[in-house]
């Protein structure tokens, strides 16, 4: 038997687990109790929800693929038999070398 | 959510893929014998999202770059002391986030970890017996769609993430945006998982506050 939620401040503080779905049942139970009975709660859910939905969209980034390739050429200069974007000799060592750091490029 | 799901498929395959592709293990196991395509079909598998992990840190797509070309580097080089304790993703991550903690060092004197910044976040304002103030409870997810290709809105998510302090921002972003686990951003963060569920939510509450002004103020 777990406690029911009265008080909007405890279903706020279990807003993120419960939309990740990993709220254990009984306070997910306890949680939609609260929310069947508390109209700011329900309008608070869906602007959490929102948030999350417009962010994703606005922030989303893909890596470059010019920067794929740099990033190939540039490891073939130091791992042997790594296949490179441009005709790169690779290092003969099988751990590259110790001191070499990443270059701009 | 398709996105969420492809990332985390993209996380974890230390197993043999249903593609037929190779797991994690085996092609480190094919990579610390000297099997240089082996190295860079990981490469390939991981890079996008360490790129995502050393942008969203940095802050910098120059900074990234450099990041990037170092973690992989260093994880080559360490390749040998590999053991397979961890899944091979995880360490990868943290090899790339001690690289972009040491270049934001070395730029701005940033702190040790990332857990050591001030915290001032915006939240939900409540009454003293626990209850919503009104002024949290304005409902402006059905307006949410019809402004999503506003530029506008753009700007303020924009501005809003930017304002948060360096953690919550890193946190939230690598969660929500990009779709690691926690434990992933935990690992990579030298954070808990309670730590990072914490900052994430107080991120998302302090955000949430953010687009309902801005929503407020578009009516």
């Amino acid at each position: 038997m777990t406690s029911p939620i009265h008080h909007c401040k405890e279903c706020v503080d279990l807003l993120g687990e419960y939309i990740e779905g990993v709220l254990p049942p009984e306070r997910a139970k306890a949680l939609e109790d609260h929310l069947s009975t508390c109209p700011p709660c329900i309008t608070f859910v869906r602007t959490y929800r929102a948030t999350r939905k417009l962010c994703r969209n606005a922030l989303a980034t893909e890596m470059p693929k010019e920067l794929m390739s740099s990033l190939s050429t540039f490891l073939g200069k130091f791992v042997p038999g790594f296949p490179c974007t441009k005709s790169e000799t690779a290092a003969p060592s099988p751990v590259g070398p110790a001191d070499s750091g990443p270059k701009k490029v | 959510m398709a996105d969420l799901n492809q990332t985390q498929r993209e996380l974890a395959p230390e197993e043999p893929r249903p593609d037929g592709q190779p797991g994690d293990r085996e092609l480190v196991e094919r990579a610390q014998q000297g099997d240089g395509p082996a190295f860079a079909m990981l490469v390939e598998r991981h890079q996008r999202q360490l790129y995502r992990l050393a942008l969203r840190m940095t802050g910098s797509e120059a900074d990234a770059q450099e990041v990037l070309q170092e973690a992989f580097l260093n994880a080559y080089q360490k390749l040998p002391l590999f053991r397979g304790e961890a899944q091979f993703s995880s360490w990868l991550y943290r090899i790339a986030a001690n690289s972009a903690l040491m270049r934001l060092r070395r730029k701005r004197r940033a702190p040790d970890t990332l857990a050591e910044q001030p915290l001032e976040l915006a939240g939900p304002r409540f009454s003293a017996e626990g209850y919503l103030e009104p002024a949290s409870s304005s409902d402006w997810s059905q307006r949410a769609d019809e402004k999503m290709m506003s530029g506008e809105l753009g700007d303020a998510i924009n501005k809003a993430v930017a304002e948060l302090p360096d953690d919550y921002r890193t946190v939230f972003l690598l969660k929500d945006v990009d779709g690691l686990s926690n434990e992933d951003i935990a690992n990579a963060l030298a954070l808990t998982v309670p730590a990072v569920k914490s900052r994430l939510h107080r991120a998302r509450l302090a955000l949430r506050e953010k687009l309902g002004e801005f929503f407020d103020g578009a009516k």
